[in-house]
């Protein structure tokens, strides 16, 4: 199958002697195609399920599953990889390059692949154009707006074409009006091009657009009735 | 590659001041690299730019050419011995000259290493200006360069002080210098004439030289140098380093020269590591969207690279602009060798100073790049 897959995730902090546990048995299945939002108060575990998620940190138990591909005991290397082929990160603050112009943003995650082929650059274009930033191909992120930013940070995570998608609080930063305006713009990125995407937000507003909504308390997971 | 480039020209202010460390570091290098050549060669010019393999001197003068007397007879002998290409006989004579036809005391004096060889031997200099002189033309002398801005010129009679004897200047050879003086290289026979108008004083040694110089390889001077045979041999290393005050000069430079390439090892190792850590979340960022260490390592390295190439080769531009400016006088040479050493050693020390950043790269969590500690 395709998507993402967390089976029985738990992860624990040693902190001193205490021991917290930020994730409890998390089990979730997300598909491609399918846009999931995890909302809940700070502290509840959200970093932590998507850091996880996003192969930046290892379970203390449980597997993940990547397109059936367990890359739960995957090293450094190989998770850098896998991060690199099949995932794409839209950050809290865009989290851009300062010293790259729109495009190179994008066209960067080519290079560590390898190059950047004319392909490629057609690719980027297409998807600046899509996301409503045709003409800014040439700006530095100093010289757009954090919507802009923020939409840059969106094209820049599908430009590997990866299976999955996890956004990290991608409107902290920005009124509704934009905010809106960039989850909808994800939401009809993934739908379009068939996507599992993960949304972590406290933004409630933002949760018409998601196909389910998981609420995190405590580091325990449970599916919310979607009013939808 | 070209992200390290991008970042370059983005951040040019910060680049410029690094960049600048650089160009003064390197422009300080070649300037003192340049100043040690120079006194050096003004020190041995005429030894370290000879091509011989050895000396045989007195026994007893320490390599000394000024303190050592011999036959110059011993040659054929010398000859024999193994190894033994060819031989020139070598005189050297500290002495102060001024232009014939004026004997008044108001005239300057300058001080000179006289030379003496004989002509057509490997220890003849070649010649910048004027004409070789003529083996049967006693009275014709070979100055260095550096008399010219003395005031001497081709053609001009010569005197040396303590004698009427007179020379002539018919040709210029460059960097024949001894003793920190310029040289004047006359037929032997002519020197022995300045030198020993009579024969007390040369000790009564027949033929008396300074000493022979010796060419060939795998040369073995053990037979005619046993203790009590009154003489020794020293080879070229050994005779320059016995120039007196070489060694020393030579030594408190070099040590500037690397003490100045520790210090700006460490100056820069400790910029780039600012400047890394100043950059952990851009890096964390990159890592989490799937940079390898590999590939932000090599984009940091390059950026050195290109940012320390670029600052040497300025160094070197205006190091020859300051040649341009340098008094005449000045000891100074720029060797197209020692440039190049120098300058592969700088960049090498730039590179090894972004090592420390390198390390600290590698220990970049990419979970920096979510912004938030969990």
């Amino acid at each position: 199958m395709t998507g993402i897959q967390l089976k029985n995730v738990t992860k624990r902090y040693k902190e001193n002697q205490f021991e917290i546990t930020a994730l409890e048995d998390v089990s979730v299945n997300i598909e491609a195609g399918e846009f999931v939002a995890i909302v809940g108060p700070s502290g509840s575990g959200k970093s932590t399920f998507l850091s996880i998620a996003g192969a930046l940190l290892k379970p203390t138990e449980g597997q993940i599953l990547i397109n059936s591909n367990d890359i739960t005991h995957f090293d450094e290397k190989k998770l850098s990889s896998v991060r690199l082929n099949q995932i794409g990160f839209i950050l809290q603050t865009a989290n851009l390059i300062p010293y790259l112009t729109v495009l190179d943003q994008l066209l960067i995650v080519k290079k560590m692949q390898g190059s950047v082929s004319k392909a490629d650059r057609i690719f980027a274009l297409e998807l600046l154009k899509d996301l409503g930033l045709a003409n800014k191909e040439n700006k530095f992120p100093n010289e757009c707006s954090g919507g802009e930013r923020q939409r840059v940070a969106i094209a820049r995570a599908f430009m590997n074409d990866p299976d999955i998608i996890l956004a990290d609080e991608p409107t902290s930063s920005l009124d509704t009006k934009r905010g809106h305006e960039v989850v909808q713009q994800m939401a009809e990125q993934v739908k379009m091009r068939g996507k599992a995407a993960i949304m972590v937000t406290h933004d409630e507003r933002m949760l018409d657009y998601c196909d389910r909504v998981y609420r995190i308390v405590d580091g325990k997971l449970t599916e919310e009735n979607h009013l939808a | 590659m070209t992200l390290a480039l991008k970042e370059l020209l983005y951040s040019k202010g910060r680049f410029i001041m690094i960049g600048l460390i650089i160009v003064l570091i390197s422009w300080l290098v070649f300037i003192l690299s340049g100043l040690g050549t120079g006194l050096s060669t003004l020190s041995t010019g005429v030894l370290s730019q000879a091509d011989f393999t050895g000396i045989v001197f007195e026994e007893g003068s320490e390599y000394s050419l000024s303190k050592s007397k011999i036959s110059g007879s011993l040659s054929e002998e010398v000859s024999a011995q193994e190894g033994v290409s060819d031989t020139a006989a070598l005189s050297t004579f500290n002495t102060s000259i001024r232009k014939a036809g004026t004997a008044n005391s108001n005239e300057k004096i300058t001080d000179i290493v006289l030379i003496g060889i004989a002509p057509d031997s490997f220890m003849e200099p070649d010649l910048v200006e004027g004409n070789r002189w003529n083996g049967s033309e006693e009275n014709q002398v070979i100055a260095d360069i550096s008399l010219e801005n003395e005031g001497y010129a081709i053609g001009d009679s010569i005197t040396f002080s303590g004698t009427d004897k007179e020379v002539t200047i018919v040709g210029f050879t460059k960097d024949q210098t001894l003793y920190h003086q310029s040289s004047l290289y006359v037929s032997m026979d002519k020197f022995r004439d300045i030198r020993f108008p009579n024969a007390e004083s040369a000790n009564g040694i027949e033929n008396v030289v300074s000493g022979i110089a010796v060419r060939g390889e795998d040369i073995d001077m053990q037979a005619l140098t046993e203790p009590g045979s009154g003489i020794e041999y020293g080879t070229k290393e050994e005779t320059i380093n016995a120039i007196p005050g070489y060694v020393a000069e030579n030594a408190t430079i070099t040590m500037m020269l690397w003490f100045l390439m520790i210090i700006s090892a460490f100056i820069l190792g400790v910029f780039f590591y600012v400047l890394t850590n100043q950059k952990t979340h851009q890096f964390g960022v990159l890592k989490a969207i799937g940079g390898s260490n590999g590939f932000i390592v090599r984009s940091v390295i390059s950026q050195v690279f290109f940012l320390a190439l670029i600052s040497i080769l300025l160094g070197i531009g205006l190091t020859s602009l300051t040649v341009l400016i340098l008094p005449e006088t000045m000891p100074f040479q720029l060797e197209a060798e020692m440039v190049s050493i120098y300058s592969l050693v700088l960049l090498g020390i730039s590179i090894l100073s972004s090592l420390f950043s390198v390390a600290r790269i590698s220990k970049i969590d990419p979970l920096t790049a979510l912004g938030r500690a969990e």
